[in-house]
């Protein structure tokens, strides 16, 4: 294989210098000089350049049109509806400036190519139009800051003490997430991994009353649906991100920190089966900071239903204390 | 810096004279910000730590800094001195700042030795970080230090081989300047681990 | 014999141990150049895997011997070529292959200057370079493999060798080498600010310098504030790898063990790592921008237009490039008003990037442009400006950023606006001085050829990616067949791989088309393209000190193309006025 190959890049490379070689000599003999750019080569490459971007848009449309229906569905929380709205209004505005920029660009570039019957128009400067486009972008950029801000505001507000919620610590270890649930006390027992042992893989402090109602759970962990959830990110070796893309939700665990974001799901497991119209359909958590070999395998189920299949399934498991 | 613009370099001389200083600035510039990444990991380290570790500074450290204010005076004065031609005075006091320079660092080591026998050091389980950055920043300033001795000592052996004079100093004037701001540097290190780390 | 010892001593000082600039600016090109095809292979292979996810292929299983059983690399392996990719690409092809090349090549000659302030130190900065390059190569070799924490290299990951094996002995090196590679950066960058404000020729005021000397200037400010910093976050993790301190390190259980590490946060690194790496996206992109800014002037046969609204929104964007590294920090728990700062600040930069693009849309508007290669990349340079800079208004929105952070839309957005434009910018220089640095003339319709196939199949991979990134695809994934979820991206993943083979062969075109071209190209005459600037008043032949005689004198700024007199006709008689001219009686200066 090795030798084959080896074989056919020289022959590739004589084969080349020979065209160029001949190709040169050929012009030589037409009096050109090689070195120049004729008119019509300049022409040539101005018409591609329009063709360029009829190709180019074209690619773009083909995607939208081919991949649309692949992207995320419907956001399942709260708050994601306010990200896919400030979404909506972002690419409303860049897809155009992508739009036209393009168009200006590429047809000036064709207009403007060489002519020996015309001259380039001397303009060096102009205040005013240097204004306009400071300006323009100026207020188009308050307007998404703005927008952009107050979502960034609510999302980032954590979720009342006194109003109802479920507290869910999510916990990142190579390669694989634990969550436990504060149970009845709505309070998390003290955890460090200097705890841990054995199937406490989190590491909980057993001395501390506390950890007695938590709720551990591998694999899978449930959501009621339309109560605020608050999420608490540990991590117990290296940084990970719990990533929950349906609910447009991330945030990063770190070692030696608590990280926290909280959000409302909205819509049931089985609600999203019938959106997005697939069967099979599940939420889940994924790792989205390197992490090490598997990192590309560190799932876990998500599952939201409604308050009293929670409720039903957070009684059948097992306590901290009863394990 | 001024924006000379000029017409011609001819010697390397004129090269030198020209860009030497300049060079150097923007180096003592990117020292600078080397510290100030580290000065500014242990606010953010110390921000982050509620049970950050107030170290009293050994007293080697003050007498360090007296040293160094010291032989920056006497280096400035070597500057003056052969400003006006005066060789031997230079000769003297280049020595002295080099004496100085070196017992600075002898201080320095003392320093380190009684953060030792008090029991903080710089690494592994009974170090915390508030002592690793008390070492690894004194301690890179001191290797910083020990270019300046270098340079010291060649300034000093040529002004024995008598290369200077009022009107070639440059080499006096480029280590006078690293001189200096190796003593500023410690003067602004020393008040942000006294009073701020 | 003495006359053959002479000549040895000759041609080691003259290739090997040069102080010329030319002669530096040329091996670093092509250190940059063997870095950068290394780094296009790697992603070559990566995508070999990411579009057909566990076959066999014999290009890996020849490349990658043991790290790849059977044809199918490993997933640890598959994180250390990301990560080797990642670094090469940023630092070695495009801050040291671009910036070296082009600041060392044209700040003496379009300046007016004999050489570099320091044709030692300049050499040394090469040569410290040459060493981190080998020494990078080598970690590829290592036991347990190359670095794999990503090029960012977060902590623990990378500080732990239980974590993943390429944190061990290939970490070390990444670090050793990266370590040099910050001295050679900074040496150079002294090297050029020092030059640009000290040694320009009579008449070349600060208004009157070229867009790339002011891109370059302002990139090795930029360097020179920022990298030492990147140096004093990979000595902490030196000392946290090696000597059992614990800067970034605490509360950490691995290998079935509590380590004693305690009171870190790697939250620290991510700081100081960004304030260096955010300005080295500027270090790199900069200037690509200087370089097209003179060529689509020249070949435009007009002046750029807003020359002080370039420079100035050039100040801007690196003013600002040091407020905005919390960008990449949203999702890290930082405090939200932080956040909110830093998207202000991060959003701002867009206006200085439109001026430039707006600025670059009036200098071709009504030009009389000139399709060499060089022109087309650079037209080729404003459209993945705008492409990639667009989606910038996504990613620096915390809000929005929450949901597709380290998602492939960032891939997608940062390989077109820093990858390709660099890129391009760095071909466009290429063929645009290939005379200046060679005396011959490279082919031109190999050279459109090229840009053509390069630009068509990179847009081909980087525009699907952001579909990708919308779907929830995580970056540095091994293969995205784990997740029921992922299972209809599986034509976006194998149409981006073949667009990246084909743009990996496009490259060999460029790769004969130089190679020919240094050996056997035509001549090329003083000025091939008729321009302003004082480099192409050099002789074509190399000679040290770059002019005969005296360095010339500038009388005007480097944009005085298709300038007219009030009946119409060209000053002086050409569509170019060369900064030697002196102006005319009754001629505008135009306030330069």
């Amino acid at each position: 294989m090795a030798i084959i190959i080896t074989v056919v890049v020289l022959l590739v490379v004589v084969t080349g210098v020979q065209i160029l070689k001949i190709a040169e000599l050929r012009a030589i003999s037409q009096g050109e000089k090689i070195y120049e750019v004729t008119e019509k080569e300049s022409k040539s490459q101005a018409y591609l350049l329009l063709m360029f971007l009829v190709y180019y848009f074209g690619f773009f449309a083909w995607q939208v049109y081919q991949w649309g229906d692949k992207m995320l569905p419907v956001s399942a929380s709260e708050h994601g509806v306010g990200i896919d709205s400030l979404m909506t209004v972002t690419m409303s505005f860049i897809i155009p400036v992508f739009i036209i920029t393009h168009i200006l660009l590429f047809w000036f570039a064709f207009k403007y190519s060489y002519s020996s019957k015309r001259k380039a128009t001397f303009f060096s400067h102009s205040n005013k139009l240097e204004m306009i486009w400071t300006i323009i972008p100026s207020l188009a950029l308050t307007v998404l800051i703005l927008y952009g801000l107050s979502n960034w505001n609510k999302i980032m507000t954590p979720v009342a003490e006194n109003e109802e919620h479920v507290l869910i610590e999510l916990v990142g270890q190579q390669f694989s997430w634990g969550a436990r649930y504060a149970g009845e006390d709505g309070k998390l027992g003290r955890a460090n991994v200097n705890y841990i042992e054995g199937t406490n893989f989190i590491g909980i402090d057993a001395s501390d009353a506390n950890s007695n109602d938590d709720v551990v759970v591998k694999g899978e962990f449930h959501l009621p649906v339309n109560v605020p959830v608050q999420f608490v990110m540990r991590s117990n070796d290296v940084m990970h991100s719990a990533f929950m893309p349906h609910f447009r939700a991330q945030m990063n665990c770190v070692p030696g920190l608590k990280t926290q974001f909280n959000f409302v799901p909205t819509i049931t497991t089985k609600e999203m089966k019938e959106i997005t119209g697939n069967e099979d359909f599940e939420y889940i958590l994924l790792c989205n900071k390197i992490c090490g070999a598997a990192h590309y395998n560190m799932q876990m189920n998500i599952v939201v239903e409604s308050k009293e299949d929670y409720e039903k399934w957070i009684a059948s498991q097992k306590t901290f204390a009863a394990k | 810096m001024s924006s000379i613009t000029i017409e011609n370099i001819n010697s390397k001389a004129e090269l030198k004279r020209k860009t030497a200083k300049p060079l150097l600035w923007i180096g003592i510039v990117s020292i600078i910000m080397f510290f100030s990444g580290w000065t500014s990991a242990v606010i953010v380290s110390k921000g982050g730590a509620p049970d950050w570790l107030n170290i009293n500074l050994p007293l080697a450290f003050t007498y360090s800094t007296v040293i160094i204010v010291i032989s920056s005076l006497l280096f400035h004065f070597g500057l003056i001195a052969i400003k006006k031609d005066n060789k031997n005075l230079l000769k003297i006091l280049v020595l002295l700042t080099l004496i100085c320079g070196i017992s600075f660092v002898v201080s320095q080591f003392l320093g380190w030795k009684s953060l030792y026998n008090n029991g903080i050091v710089a690494t592994g389980s009974e170090s915390t970080n508030a002592s690793s950055y008390l070492y690894l920043i004194t301690a890179f300033h001191v290797l910083h230090l020990l270019a300046g001795i270098i340079s010291l000592i060649v300034v000093s052996v040529k002004s024995f081989l008598g290369k200077y004079n009022s009107t070639n100093f440059l080499g006096v004037e480029l280590s006078l300047i690293y001189w200096h701001f190796l003593g500023a540097l410690w003067i602004y290190l020393f008040f942000f681990l006294k009073y701020i780390a | 014999m003495s006359t053959h010892h002479h000549h040895q001593e000759d041609f080691l000082f003259k290739y090997i141990f040069s102080t010329d600039h030319k002669m530096i600016a040329k091996q670093f090109m092509i250190t940059g150049f063997i870095m950068g095809f290394i780094g296009m292979i790697m992603s070559t292979l990566f995508r070999l895997q990411l579009g057909w996810p566990g076959e066999s292929f014999w290009l890996i299983d020849t490349l990658m011997g043991s790290w790849a059983e059977n044809g199918v690399m490993a997933p640890d392996k598959y994180l250390s070529l990301v990560t080797m990719h990642g670094t090469i690409m940023v630092f070695f092809l495009l801050t040291a292959g671009l910036s070296g090349t082009f600041s060392n090549l044209l700040i003496p000659l379009q300046i007016g200057a004999r050489d570099m302030a320091s044709g030692f130190l300049n050499m040394l900065s090469y040569w410290f370079f040459f060493l981190s390059s080998i020494i990078m190569l080598i970690s590829l070799g290592v036991e347990g493999g190359a670095a794999s924490a990503g090029w960012t290299i977060y902590p623990p990951l990378s500080a732990l060798p239980q974590a993943i094996p390429g944190s061990g002995l290939g970490m070390t090196l990444w670090l050793v080498a990266m370590s040099i590679f910050i001295v050679s950066s900074l040496l150079g960058s002294l090297n050029y600010i020092v030059t640009i404000l000290n040694l320009r020729t009579k008449g070349m005021s600060m208004t009157r310098l070229p867009l790339t000397i002011w891109a370059f200037l302002l990139t090795a400010i930029i360097g020179v504030l920022s990298f030492p910093v990147l140096l004093a976050a990979a000595l902490l993790l030196v000392f946290d790898r090696s000597f059992g301190t614990s800067f970034y390190l605490s509360d950490i259980y691995i290998g079935g063990q509590v380590l004693e590490h305690t009171g870190g946060s790697p939250i620290l690194f991510e700081h100081l790592f960004w304030f260096l790496g955010h300005p080295e996206v500027y270090i790199v992109l900069l200037p690509a921008l200087g370089i097209t800014s003179e060529i689509i002037s020249t070949m435009s046969r007009k002046p750029i237009f807003g020359y002080r609204a370039m420079i100035g929104s050039m100040m801007a964007i690196a003013f600002l490039s040091f407020l905005v590294w919390g960008h990449h920090m949203f999702v890290t728990g930082m405090n939200p008003f932080l956040g909110a700062v830093f998207t202000f600040t991060t959003l701002l930069i867009a206006i200085p990037s439109a001026v430039k693009v707006f600025n670059y849309l009036t200098t071709l508007w009504k030009g009389n442009i000139i399709y060499s290669p060089a022109a087309l990349f650079s037209i080729g340079l404003v459209s993945t400006f705008i492409s990639g800079g667009v989606t910038g208004l996504v990613l620096g929105d915390s809000a929005l950023d929450i949901n597709v952070h380290d998602t492939y839309f960032v891939i997608g957005h940062f390989h077109i606006v820093m990858g390709l434009s660099a890129v391009f910018g760095m071909y466009a220089g290429v063929y645009h001085w290939f005379p200046k640095m060679f005396g011959r003339m490279m082919n031109n319709k190999l050279g459109n050829l090229h840009f053509w196939v390069t630009i068509v199949s990179t847009y081909g991979v980087f525009f699907p990616m952001h579909f990708l990134g919308l779907a929830g695809v995580p970056r540095r994934y091994y293969t995205n067949s784990e997740f029921p979820l992922f299972d209809n991206l599986v034509d976006i993943n194998e149409l981006i791989s073949m667009f990246a083979i084909i743009a990996a062969l496009g490259q060999l075109l460029f790769l004969f088309n130089f190679l020919y071209s240094a050996l056997r190209g035509p001549k090329a005459p003083k000025n091939p393209w008729r321009a302003n600037s004082l480099e192409w008043t050099t002789p074509v032949e190399h000679i040290h000190g770059n002019w005969y005689g005296d360095i010339p004198e500038v009388h005007r700024w480097p944009y005085d193309y298709s300038k007219v007199d009030e009946n119409g006709d060209y000053v002086g008689g050409e569509d170019f006025i060369p900064q030697t001219t002196p102006l005319g009686e009754n001629e505008n200066d135009g306030g330069h």
